[in-house]
């Protein structure tokens, strides 16, 4: 359980960062993006890439971004496209940007803005794209309202399809997109997790008495998703039984703020906390009879579904990434801006 | 040489001529088909004959050979003695052979003569058989003349003699009915139904004409034997043996006897029936004689008395049970037991066949099962009631809930109620019953299983009443032992933290009890430990409420944070920090935060111990993997009220922040919680400064609301400390950390001047001090 410092660390983030993104668009190499948060002075994107040997990180790109970085989200289908949420004092904004190519301005690049998403009456929580590839559209999250964009980068053209608020006594602070179902958007509201079809823009189904900070789809099975909790901690929910959970996961001494479903391991969980861990959890969802079968099947199955707890952080950690390219490989971000990228195989293998 | 060639004694001689004789009659065929043979044997034997002379009587004499082995052999003088010899020897032979002739000749003379005798003798016998067949013939015809002449009289007597027993049987039937009475009036049932039954015949046969009358009356007569056996054997008084045999009676009669038995045994029932509702009107002693009784009168009706006895005993088993429903001491129990086992012996030794030991040791058993289950379900009602019935009270009455006594009344309920619990369920191994000591390993059993499942229900029931657990799956078991009465949303923290504390209590010290008490007087069973699960294992039970307790524990911090975060948050995400005026007064929020806190400690202090007062140790967190850390850098707000040059400010402050960082020792924020006061309130201070400094990070402030926040930290300082007792160097370093999150956060970080924040907190503590001193 002693997560000694067996991952690699990279201190090249000058200042505090809460986002981090995996760049899942890129099939040649484990790449992340990290977005930092400083109020005063001139943020940056670092692309970072796990050197072939596997054993370092380096840094493919830094490009300055005017304002603090409060949400960054690489775009699933092309490497160098990327978007954010940044605030500056009162203001606050989203923007689609591409990262320019890297030889042609050697020193500081600026990254090019693509699209500003810039209709948004409320603060701006998240820019999600469709997870699992192409598609012409993005979704945005303000404090009240749902967006839906139609996007097209070659010509920088953005425009809202539709968009519903959530009426005032909501307040919305993030969501995820379905990667089994391109209609479908789980928003986190004040005490509940909405599910909107984006078709008829209507709230479909509801998480109730649920005070959410994360939230996940499985990406393996449909329906499944992971909600990170005050409350409860982490919780797993079949959306088509949205009153009880599946599993509750004990999650965090101080605050469960990320959660973060492994891409290709199903039922291999990421959380991240502000008691500054990281920890990995294996749950096995769907085989819930068989669980029940026999009581010391269930016992052991009880015993630990914690695998190990990553302590080796000096602060709270907001990010955390699975690669897309290396499933076996994860990137947490804490607030002093530490990346550090540890692989899970020793505890897939004892698997 | 004369010794040699002297003749042979006479006997020899003798028998050689008889022998010579004999085959000379008998082997005549033998020596006709020896004789072709013999020259061969003859040459055969030449060469050895010479060597001796006495091969003459031999059937392969060889003559020639004879005489020339002779001649060799013999000088002139021997072959005249020979010459002589043989002469005397054929004369001999010759007068032997003529008186064997003569013998024979004069046996069949005499034969002749016999043969001829037997022929004259029977010529004269034939006459006489004629003569006497003619005098047999008369005897005969004599005889037949007298016959006939006597054949007539004869007759007569014979018919006279019928017509005298026919006589005689009609004067019976008609003496019949005065018989009859007679016999009603010596009570002889038997030689009146005798007699009756020898008459029936004749009535079936002539009844309807000649002896109408006749039948009538003795019908009449044996009426009244009918109706006097069945009063016979209705009376109890009357010996079993008279009323079996008035059974017997009426049986010959054809009498429905069936009918009888069935209402005889109707009646046996219903009385049955009243031995339950009168309980002791009739003891089993006489019931069991009066199935006795019938059984010598029935003997048929043995299957019917079983099912009778078993029902009597199943449904005392049945009262019995019915009892236990409401709360039964053991020793009135085994008073029952006792009572009906001494019954069923009673009865047993009547009825051996209805196999009532066996069924009444089965009864017992479950009953004594019953029993100990609803003792145990009883104690667990009694200890949630304890917890949760304060509760209720509570609710009615004073808001102020008083968790000591709830705790001591619990605890009391918890560790009394089992050990009596145990010592009520040890009379069944005190009592002297019969039944028990064969129960003796089943009770050992079910007592150490009862306690297993009682605490393994008791944690359960504990966790279900805390309500952390959202899950519905046990609120099924919880409604079965029928004590959940209420939401479990509604049940007060305080009270969590007395489970918790009643789960501690149990783990260290009703367990090692219970477990001493059960090795005293409940050692031993295991007859049935593997296949129906595991009996009482207090390893397993201990480890239960050690994690049961813990979780209660964190449940109640985990609540008691919950609610300050929520005050928490409402007071950092309602204002528009940005815009934040210039603070004038401490923030109404931290008098509501530290009076959540206060009613943690009020809670607190009434349950947990007080713990040995320990300096936090840094060297602690060392290796203790749960722990979190982060560092403190006291340094980081005066030197940035040096560095005013804007450019680099705020990167070099983030440095300074790391350096600093680096060189202070880590701090622990996330200990772990042990049951004492001061622990957990220090806990739930920490996650509630760590929540603040969380909210503050997710801010961006102006100046006014940096120095807002400086000021009501400034303000917790000295009550937080007062709270916490020992840990000042981790409230100072997480009031710190939130200060340097909103620096962090801040347009335009610029600390309040420390007489204005001296002046704002002592008004602040004045006008509390004036609240307090004008109560409501």
């Amino acid at each position: 359980m002693q997560g000694a410092s067996t991952g690699i660390v990279y201190g090249g983030l000058k200042y505090q960062a809460r986002c981090i993104a995996d760049v899942r668009a890129d099939p040649d190499h484990t790449s992340f993006l990290a977005g930092t948060l400083s109020l005063k002075e001139e943020n940056e994107v670092h692309l970072i890439r796990l050197s072939p040997s596997g054993n370092e990180l380096l840094c493919e790109g830094l490009f300055y971004h005017q304002n603090e970085i409060w949400d960054l989200k690489s775009c699933p289908y092309d490497s160098r496209i990327l978007s954010t949420v940044y605030t500056s004092g009162e203001t606050y904004g989203a923007s689609v940007w591409k990262i320019p190519e890297i030889s042609s301005q050697s020193n500081s690049p600026q990254l090019d803005q693509l699209v500003s998403l810039d209709d948004h009456t409320a603060k701006i929580k998240s820019v999600l794209w469709w997870p699992l590839g192409k598609h012409d559209k993005l979704v945005t999250i303000d404090e009240r309202n749902i967006f839906v964009w139609s996007i097209d980068s070659s010509n920088k053209i953005a425009k809202v399809i539709s968009q519903e608020s959530v009426g005032m006594l909501h307040n919305l602070s993030g969501g995820a997109w379905d990667p089994h179902d391109r209609n479908a958007v789980a928003a986190i509201c004040d005490s509940s997790l909405q599910c909107w079809d984006l078709r008829t823009m209507k709230n479909a189904n509801a998480i109730e008495h649920a005070h959410i900070r994360d939230v996940d789809y499985n990406p393996k099975k449909q329906h499944i998703l992971a909600t990170a909790e005050d409350e409860f901690g982490i919780r797993l929910w079949d959306l088509r039984m949205p009153k009880i959970p599946l599993k509750e996961l004990p999650g965090h001494s101080h605050w469960t703020w990320a959660v973060r479903h492994n891409p290709e391991y199903d039922g291999l969980i990421l959380s991240a906390g502000t008691d500054s861990t990281v920890n990995l959890w294996q749950v096995s969802v769907g085989s819930e009879d068989s669980a029940i079968d026999s009581p010391r099947d269930k016992r052991s199955r009880q015993i630990d579904p914690l695998l190990n707890s990553y302590t080796d952080y000096e602060d709270s950690i907001y990010g955390i990434a699975w690669s897309s390219q290396d499933p076996s490989v994860f990137a947490s971000l804490s607030y002093d801006g530490r990346v550090v990228v540890e692989s899970v195989k020793p505890y897939i293998q004892r698997k | 040489m004369a010794g040699v060639s002297s003749p042979p004694p006479m006997d020899e001689k003798a028998k050689r001529t008889r022998d010579l004789l004999a085959s000379f009659y008998t082997n005549t065929s033998n020596s006709n088909s020896a004789a072709p043979s013999s020259p061969s044997a003859a040459s055969n034997l030449t060469p050895r004959s010479p060597s001796s002379l006495d091969s003459i009587n031999s059937p392969s004499f060889d003559a020639s050979s004879y005489m020339s082995l002779l001649v060799q052999k013999s000088n002139l003088e021997g072959l005249l003695q020979k010459h002589v010899q043989m002469a005397a020897e054929i004369k001999n032979l010759d007068t032997d052979l003529q008186m064997l002739v003569y013998e024979n000749y004069n046996k069949f003379i005499s034969a002749t003569d016999t043969i001829k005798r037997m022929k004259s003798n029977i010529l004269g016998m034939e006459t006489n058989m004629e003569q006497l067949l003619a005098k047999i013939t008369s005897v005969q015809s004599k005889s037949d003349s007298v016959n006939t002449s006597l054949f007539e009289k004869r007759e007569h007597i014979e018919k006279l003699h019928r017509s005298r027993n026919l006589l005689r049987k009609v004067q019976f039937i008609y003496d019949l009915p005065s018989r009859l009475n007679k016999c009603i009036k010596a009570e002889a049932y038997a030689d009146a139904v005798r007699f009756f039954t020898g008459a029936k015949p004749i009535f079936e046969a002539y009844g309807d004409s000649s002896f109408q009358e006749c039948k009538r009356a003795s019908e009449e007569a044996i009426n009244t034997v009918i109706q006097n056996l069945q009063e016979k054997l209705y009376s109890d008084s009357e010996p079993i043996e008279a009323r079996a045999e008035a059974v017997v009676l009426l049986k010959q009669l054809n009498f429905p006897v069936d009918n009888l038995k069935t209402s005889l045994l109707e009646k046996l029932e219903d009385c049955l029936l009243k031995l339950e509702d009168e309980s002791k009107d009739v003891s089993v002693g006489e019931i069991s004689k009066t199935f006795r009784a019938y059984l010598i009168i029935f003997p048929d009706s043995e299957q019917r008395l079983i099912e009778l006895a078993q029902g009597l005993f199943s449904r005392r088993y049945d009262a019995v049970r019915d009892q236990l429903k409401k709360r039964m001491l053991s020793v009135d129990l085994l008073e029952l037991l006792g009572i009906i086992w001494e019954d069923v012996t009673t009865v047993d030794q009547v009825l051996p066949e209805a196999a009532l030991p066996a069924y009444s040791l089965e009864s017992t058993c479950s009953s004594i099962r019953q029993h100990i289950s609803i003792a145990f379900s009883h104690l667990q009602h009694e200890i949630s009631d304890a917890v949760a019935g304060s509760q209720s009270k509570s609710n009615e009455g004073r808001d102020e809930l008083d968790l000591h006594i709830v705790l001591e009344n619990s605890k009391k309920a918890a560790m009394q109620g089992s050990l009596d619990l145990l010592v009520e369920l040890r009379q069944f191994f005190d009592e002297k019953l019969e039944l028990l000591p064969k129960l003796r390993e089943l009770i050992t059993d079910w007592v150490q299983e009862g306690f297993q499942e009682f605490f393994q229900n008791l944690e359960k029931h504990f966790i279900l009443l805390s309500g952390s657990s959202t899950n519905n799956c046990h609120l099924g078991e919880s409604n079965h032992s029928g004590v959940l009465t209420q939401s479990p949303d509604k049940l007060p923290t305080g009270l969590v933290l007395v489970l918790s504390q009643l789960a501690v209590f149990i783990e260290q010290s009703v367990i090692p009890k219970i477990t001493e008490e059960i090795a005293a007087s409940f050692s031993g069973g295991g007859v049935r430990v593997y296949e129906y699960g595991p009996a009482f294992i207090p390893g397993e039970i201990c480890r239960l409420f050690r994690s049961a307790g813990e979780k209660l524990l964190h449940l109640y911090i985990n609540m008691k944070t919950r609610k300050i975060s929520v005050v928490s948050k409402k007071r950092f995400t309602t204002p528009n920090w940005i815009k934040h005026k210039e603070p004038r007064e401490v923030h109404m929020f931290v008098d509501i935060l530290l009076q959540e806190l206060e009613g943690v400690k009020i809670e607190v202090k009434q349950i947990l111990p007080c713990g040995v007062i320990k300096r936090h140790r840094n060297s602690d967190s060392v290796g203790s993997g749960s722990t979190n850390s982060s560092r403190s850098h006291p340094n980081a707000m005066r030197e940035d009220k040096l560095t005013r040059s804007n450019t680099q400010r705020a990167r070099s402050q983030f440095l300074e922040s790391h350096l600093a960082k680096l060189f202070e020792q880590k701090m622990e924020i996330f200990t772990k919680v042990e049951y004492t006061q001061e622990s957990v309130i220090s806990t739930v201070i920490k996650l509630c400064l760590k929540s603040l400094q969380e909210f503050v990070r997710l801010q961006t402030l102006n100046r006014s609301g940096y120095q807002q926040i400086q000021l009501d930290m400034e303000f917790l300082k000295a009550p937080l400390k007062q709270l916490v007792d020992d840990d000042d160097a981790a409230i100072d370093f997480l009031l710190k950390e939130v200060n340097n999150a909103a620096h962090e956060r801040c347009l335009d970080p610029i600390l309040l001047e420390a007489p204005i924040l001296d002046k704002l907190i002592s008004a602040k503590l004045v006008k509390n001090k004036d609240l307090s001193a004008s109560p409501l």
